[in-house]
């Protein structure tokens, strides 16, 4: 049975509510659920952010919705290009509020592996690389990831390779939404359609769920904005992601 | 009248046969975006090899190079096709293989390595990285503040590329070259790399850098050789004039070993390059 609540839109829209008002929030490259994220958010809240991403936008208003999170076209309608350089130095010296980084492993302190599967030196899965997150996850006010997959080898209890460190603030699987609290990822809600123990059973690091409940379903504003960025559900598609 | 110097523009061909086998070069542009991707090509085309590649986030240009064997080392911070099209699958084989060797960095760190080049000094401090196993992994150090603040902080060590290629949307003769949308981290590898190679879309009039200097990311003075090349980063994009070709990107997923005919597709060989 389908699910009532979409994986790819409980995953954005989620993304989406850890964005808060006049933040400097920032999207990166292969990030389009954090893309989509920061868009639905524009489009749905009524508070305003400012919102950057790596294509040089500041505040933009694309014109088309891009396939990938680096595209040009993220920057257009912006009044000014703010390079990969100006972006990495605001974060560094305590100006990025929110961030959104991409991660293959995360481990219960919130740190991730974006390298590799098995030894480095001979890995089974060369992974694409930490990008901005070594750097970001450690200086950002709050780093934020997804993981489209929701399972033990995913969410593990000893990362194969340490990339980035520095505690995630939030995580969010099409399962689950996770925060940091004292310093480890604590369970703050979990999808409608699931269950506390499904999330314990598939998530390989112990974690606290002191007030954790279900995540509030999305509002009609949330829904509407996510299928106006995706009238045709590409996204959806091409995300391929399930709740299990 | 000022004089005019001799004209730095050279065939797409020549511009690869100044980069030996075993050099250093620095590419351009972000994933699918403004990479100076037809310039690749032409290295493949010339059987170049034992490459390092230095990119923050290559990927359509390491792919290809790593399936022509072109290359023996990249140091990178991220590498993916991107998006839905995933991983560079050829070199990650090749690195799972242990046929390429990889220096793995953040994209900040491989830039704060480019910014000592660039400053003419031996290391560069880098914001972060703390608790990450990248520094063990490539021997980086640490350092105290020397003015007391008793903070720790990681010093890279400098990385000067033989070559910089920066795909550009215009440039003049004399080399000047400028970019429209995001510079994405060219402007620093230009001043890095030990020599600047350019390939344009298309020639623009000395007057009109005159016009607008404040346009120009690279000075044609830093500039050995143009190239200009319609459509060069194809099949990526390059803003404003054309997006990502998806379908070819996806025929070249498609394919396996050296891409023929995806070579031969490409605009280089389609269109007249102008010289």
């Amino acid at each position: 049975m389908p699910e009532r609540w979409s994986a790819f839109s409980y995953l954005v829209t989620n993304l989406a509510r850890f964005i808060r008002p006049d933040e400097v929030t920032f999207s990166g490259v292969n990030s389009t659920p954090p893309m989509l994220a920061c868009l639905l958010a524009k489009r749905a809240y009524d508070f305003d952010f400012v919102y950057i991403n790596v294509a040089g936008g500041v505040q933009p208003t694309p014109s088309v919705i891009p396939r990938s999170s680096s595209d040009p076209v993220l920057a257009e309608g912006s009044t000014a290009i703010f390079s990969n350089e100006d972006f990495y130095d605001l974060c560094t010296r305590g100006g990025m509020d929110l961030c959104f980084l991409g991660a293959a492993q995360v481990d219960g302190l919130g740190r991730t592996n974006v390298s590799a599967i098995g030894d480095w030196h001979a890995p089974k899965v060369r992974l694409p690389g930490g990008g901005g997150g070594a750097v970001m996850l450690p200086t950002a006010r709050r780093a934020v990831t997804w993981r489209t997959e929701h399972s033990r080898r995913t969410l593990v209890e000893k990362l194969d390779f340490v990339t980035a460190a520095g505690g995630l603030h939030g995580v969010v699987t099409p399962l689950a939404v996770f925060e940091l609290r004292d310093g480890s990822l604590a369970l703050r809600s979990w999808h409608p359609e699931a269950s506390l123990v499904e999330v314990q059973r598939r998530t390989g690091f112990a974690f606290d769920a002191t007030g954790a409940a279900p995540t509030p379903p999305p509002g009609a504003r949330e829904s509407a904005a996510l299928r106006s960025l995706d009238p045709d559900g590409q996204f959806e598609r091409e995300a391929n992601v399930a709740l299990r | 009248m000022i004089p005019m110097p001799f004209s730095k523009v050279v065939p797409l061909a020549g511009l690869a046969a100044l980069v030996p086998d075993g050099a250093s070069v620095a590419l351009g542009g972000s994933f699918l975006h403004r990479g100076p991707f037809a310039l690749v090509r032409e290295l493949i085309r010339q059987h170049r090899t034992y490459l390092e590649i230095v990119k923050q986030s290559p990927g359509y240009d390491i792919d290809i190079l790593c399936r022509a064997g072109a290359v023996a080392r990249v140091r990178a911070g991220i590498v993916a096709m991107e998006g839905h099209l995933g991983l560079a699958p050829a070199y990650r084989r090749a690195v799972e293989r242990q046929e390429i060797e990889l220096e793995e960095h953040a994209c900040m760190t491989l830039t704060a390595g480019l910014r000592a080049a660039a400053y003419g000094v031996p290391f560069q401090p880098v914001g972060g990285v703390h608790g990450s196993d990248l520094p063990a992994l490539n021997q980086w150090a640490s350092v105290p503040d020397p003015y007391g603040s008793g903070e720790n902080v990681w010093v890279i060590p400098a990385i000067r590329p033989d070559i910089a290629v920066i795909h550009v949307n215009e440039a003049n003769e004399r080399g000047d070259a400028r970019v429209y949308g995001t510079s994405h981290w060219d402007r620093i590898l230009s001043r890095a790399a030990k020599r600047v190679f350019v390939v344009a879309e298309k020639l623009a009039p000395v007057a009109s850098f005159r016009e607008r200097p404040e346009l120009t990311l690279i000075p044609g003075f830093m500039v050995e050789a143009v190239t200009v090349v319609p459509h060069g980063a194809w099949p990526g994009s390059c803003w404003p004039l054309y997006e990502v070709d998806y379908p070819a990107v996806e025929t070249y997923m498609q394919s396996e070993g050296l891409p023929e005919a995806h070579l031969a597709a490409a605009p280089e060989c389609r269109e007249p390059v102008h010289a």
